[in-house]
């Protein structure tokens, strides 16, 4: 599943130290959500796209599983 | 049940109770391996120093020593258990189907690691809802078929 964290994360020039304390994370999960390694949890999803003001389904894409794998 | 203690402390203070169980039991035992006791204590307190050490360090293994997991840490966590508990039972009926067939006396060690982690699965499945589907919704029920939806 393609997502937009590390694209939304740069344009703000956020770290991603900074983005996993924001997030309540920590900084493996969200370079593992940033390289598709891991999913994220509905909740934690709603989470980051909130974070970014956009909804979900523009943050993670699920049709383009396998241009991410 | 551990929150009163600091999260980093508690997998060294739980690591702490292992070590200094293990180590009485060596005291108790007697013998001439008591010493033993005496080099597991000093074991535990190493480890224990080394788990602290560990937990302040930003790592997915630092996160599991100190106790604060995110997400996808206790997912990957769980799978560990999982795999290990899959392990256990795997490697306990082997055992079991290995003393049953030399008519050996030492399989029951084996008979009740199987039957707990057999016991355990049931548990979990029971605790963490496989009962717990629901009923379905009016509209639904005597029903098993929807309409078509139309697009």
């Amino acid at each position: 599943m393609r997502n937009e964290v590390r694209e939304q994360r740069r344009q703000r020039g956020l770290s991603q130290v900074e983005l996993a304390d924001a997030l309540g994370v920590s900084r493996q999960t969200v370079i593992s959500i940033e390289s598709g390694r891991y999913m994220p949890s509905l909740p934690l999803a709603f989470t980051i796209a909130r974070f970014f003001d956009l909804t979900v389904d523009k943050m993670f894409d699920p049709d383009d599983e396998e241009a991410g794998a | 049940m551990m929150t009163f203690i600091p999260p980093r402390l508690r997998k060294p203070a739980v690591y702490v109770l292992a070590g200094l169980l293990f180590a009485a039991a060596w005291l108790v035992q007697g013998g001439h391996l008591w010493f033993v006791s005496i080099m597991a204590v000093i074991g535990t307190a190493a480890g224990a120093v080394r788990l602290y050490r560990l937990g302040g360090t930003d790592t997915d293994e630092g996160a599991r020593a100190g106790s604060r997991t995110d997400e996808r840490q206790q997912l990957v966590s769980l799978r560990s258990r999982a795999l290990a508990c899959n392990l256990a039972a795997a490697t306990s009926f082997l055992g079991l189907t290995a003393a049953i067939a030399v008519k050996a006396a030492w399989g029951w060690p084996f008979l009740v690691t199987f039957l707990i982690t057999g016991y355990g699965y049931l548990l979990g499945l029971g605790n963490y809802g496989v009962a717990e589907e629901g009923t379905p919704d009016d509209e639904d029920a005597g029903s098993q078929t929807r309409p078509s939806v139309s697009s």
